[in-house]
């Protein structure tokens, strides 16, 4: 998963995993976004993490103040999911609309 | 832990009301809760104090979990001090409103909130930290201890990093927990609650300090406003405590006889209340009170709940009480209120405003008994007894008039019960006898005044108002027609007294020159008798000189040689 301080001004990409360091929910967040990615088949897809301790910037320009959260960027529009990630079925239908390239 | 870590400090609001209630502001570095009815002036509340910070050179964080930040400018805007704080750079809004659609899926950290926030406290001075409607996120937090945990961890932070915060949130019914949120008041050392309730179709707001550990406080649930200035809380405590100033000064009511009555007129800085049912002049004889105090160059506040201004003054001048000319100079300022258009707490705001801004020395409310027809959560009698305080502690004299109804003229005392808190207590009513309606005026008490407790015609003429002499018959006062009657009696009978005195001087007078002149003719009998007697007594003499000389011829020679 890359670790990165992107500005808005690139393109979204299609994952984004918001984190707050290694608290225990960010940790619990990326595994079960491992696991929901590899289930639906969709292991191409590398979703990139935002650090918000790290760059708490990012918590106003992607208007994310409750980690972790996930934002998803169809090409249509963007949607997030809050929480460690925990609910499976929420996850996988979440995953469900990205299409891998 | 330093001293200087664990002590109370705290922070003022710059609304004066809320300091007063909190003893001084909301504690520093540390997190104060807001919760509050919907509409009832949470969101205003903490955008008035950022304002207020932001005027003193402070700076400003306001986290947004309900409005746009476009929103809450606009908010900001409607208020005077708006334009102010929509033009600072010295505070930021954060639009931290969970995007349309998001969905939680188990349990998260707010970490990332207070990164956030952090990123702009680190460009500000002092900043006052503003998370309005933190309810809006912590509703999806699946654990509702983790919720309140996390309300912990924020308060925790405060302290850490000297933040001064406030975190507002939507109450349900009178509990003093936001909505998701309850138990959260035990995380926090202080609470202010903001109701809401309809009375008669109208909405009324109240803030109460719920909770101030580790300070004094006011805890009475207080009436609150929101007008152009934003919140206001008219019910300011007035210092019981400072230094009572009693002026012995006393203050013409701008007629003799009723001052003489008063040993003077009312001490400066007094209350007097007029009572009356309609007609007896209360308002002719609060305008005479107007008058002559601005005859002395004072500055009278009229408020009327009766009378629009200018045919109140018109037919004031039919009675000889002139107050346009002070109204243009300056020196009077009326206002015409409707007791209907505004709350009770409305209307204290209102004259406490007032005051403020124009200082009278006079302070006239014509009739206070209007308050009792405003609508209001709090009694008239709680809102008279705060505006005679309010004005008492700044030495304003007022003079406020009660409409009394038929029947009994001092029913005032069981309505809103003026009569117990004014210091001077005077009865206007009408004497009906011999078909005829005659005003009478009374005191009933003036504390410190050795006054008259006799009841007196009050006379109504093109030159004013005036006191008739009393005039006794049994035990009643006579007045009107009855009165003139016997004062033609008393003058009939005086005229009479005055013309048998000067008869009695007349034959007085008459006798004495009488008696004078008699005394006169006796004066000159007795000189012409004692004339008389001398004559007759030398011509005996000479008689009895000539017959002796006759008798003997020889003695006169004798004599004669004798002699020689």
């Amino acid at each position: 998963m890359n670790s990165t301080s992107e500005t808005s001004e690139k393109p979204i990409p299609k994952l984004i995993l918001f984190v707050t360091g290694n608290a225990p929910r960010s940790r619990r967040a990326r595994r079960n976004l491992d696991s929901a990615l590899q289930s639906c088949g969709l292991e191409s897809i590398e979703p990139l993490e935002i650090d918000l301790l790290q760059s708490p910037e990012h918590t106003v320009t992607y208007s994310v103040f409750a980690t972790p959260a996930l934002l998803r960027n169809d090409g249509q529009s963007l949607e997030v999911l809050y929480g460690d990630l925990s609910n499976e079925r929420k996850l996988s239908d979440f995953l469900d609309s990205l299409q891998v390239d | 832990m330093t001293e200087e870590k664990w002590k109370l400090k705290k922070r003022s609001t710059g609304i004066s009301g809320l300091d007063q209630l909190t003893h001084g502001g909301l504690p520093s570095s540390q997190a104060s809760l807001i919760v509050g009815h919907t509409g009832a002036g949470k969101t205003v509340l903490t955008l008035q104090i950022l304002a207020n910070a932001i005027s003193e050179g402070y700076g400003g964080v306001f986290v947004s979990f309900e409005e746009s930040p476009n929103q809450v400018r606009r908010n900001v805007d409607s208020f005077r001090w708006g334009q102010a704080l929509n033009q600072s750079k010295a505070w930021f809004t954060i639009d931290a409103r969970l995007p349309v659609g998001a969905e939680g899926v188990g349990t998260f950290d707010i970490d990332a909130l207070l990164a956030g926030i952090q990123a702009r406290v680190d460009q500000l001075d002092q900043p006052w930290i503003v998370i309005d409607g933190i309810d809006q996120l912590l509703q999806h937090q699946p654990d509702h201890t983790l919720a309140l945990d996390q309300i912990r961890q924020i308060n925790e932070h405060c302290e850490e990093y000297g933040w001064t915060l406030l975190l507002s949130g939507k109450a349900e019914s009178d509990s003093v927990s936001p909505r998701h949120l309850q138990g959260v008041e035990y995380m926090l050392s202080t609470t202010l609650m903001l109701t809401t309730t309809t009375i008669d179709r109208r909405l009324h707001r109240y803030l109460r300090v719920a909770k101030y550990r580790g300070s004094g406080h006011e805890p009475d649930q207080v009436p609150l406003v929101i007008d152009d200035d934003g919140i206001q809380l008219p019910y300011e405590i007035v210092d019981q405590n400072a230094p009572a100033s009693a002026s012995k000064e006393r203050v013409s009511c701008g007629n003799e006889r009723l001052d003489k009555l008063l040993d003077g007129g009312p001490y400066r800085g007094s209350s007097t209340l007029i009572s009356g049912r309609p007609g007896t002049a209360k308002s002719t004889l609060s305008a005479s009170f107007a008058e002559a105090a601005a005859k002395r160059g004072e500055r009278v506040l009229y408020v009327s709940f009766d009378e629009v201004e200018a045919p109140f003054v018109r037919n004031l001048t039919s009675v000889g009480v002139k107050l346009q000319p002070h109204i243009d100079a300056h020196r009077v300022r009326f206002h015409a209120l409707s007791a209907h258009t505004k709350l009770i707490a409305e209307h204290v705001f209102f004259l406490q405003q007032q005051i403020r801004e124009f200082e009278p020395q006079l302070l006239i409310i014509d009739p206070v008994s209007a308050l009792l027809k405003a609508d209001g959560g709090e009694s008239a009698r709680s809102a008279v007894a705060r505006i005679l305080d309010h004005a008492r502690s700044l030495g304003v004299t007022t003079i406020l008039t009660a409409l009394t109804a038929d029947g009994d003229i001092e029913d005032e005392s069981t309505s809103s019960d003026v009569s117990t808190i004014a210091d001077t207590w005077i009865v206007l009513d009408y004497n009906v006898r011999g078909g005829e309606r005659n005003r009478s005026l009374s005191i009933v008490k003036s504390r410190g005044t050795a006054h008259s407790n006799q009841e007196r015609e009050l006379v109504l003429s093109s030159s004013g108002i005036d006191l008739a002499d009393v005039y006794e018959y049994g035990t009643d006062v006579l007045m009107g027609t009855a009165r003139l009657q016997k004062e033609m009696v008393e003058r009939a009978q005086a005229r009479s007294l005055r013309l048998e005195h000067q008869n009695r001087l007349h034959e007085l007078e008459r006798r004495l020159e009488q008696a004078r002149n008699e005394s006169e003719r006796l004066s000159n009998e007795l000189r012409l008798e004692s004339a008389l007697f001398d004559e007759s007594k030398q011509v005996h003499r000479d008689y009895t000189d000539s017959i002796r000389a006759q008798r003997d011829p020889a003695s006169q020679g004798k004599e004669g040689d004798q002699g020689e």
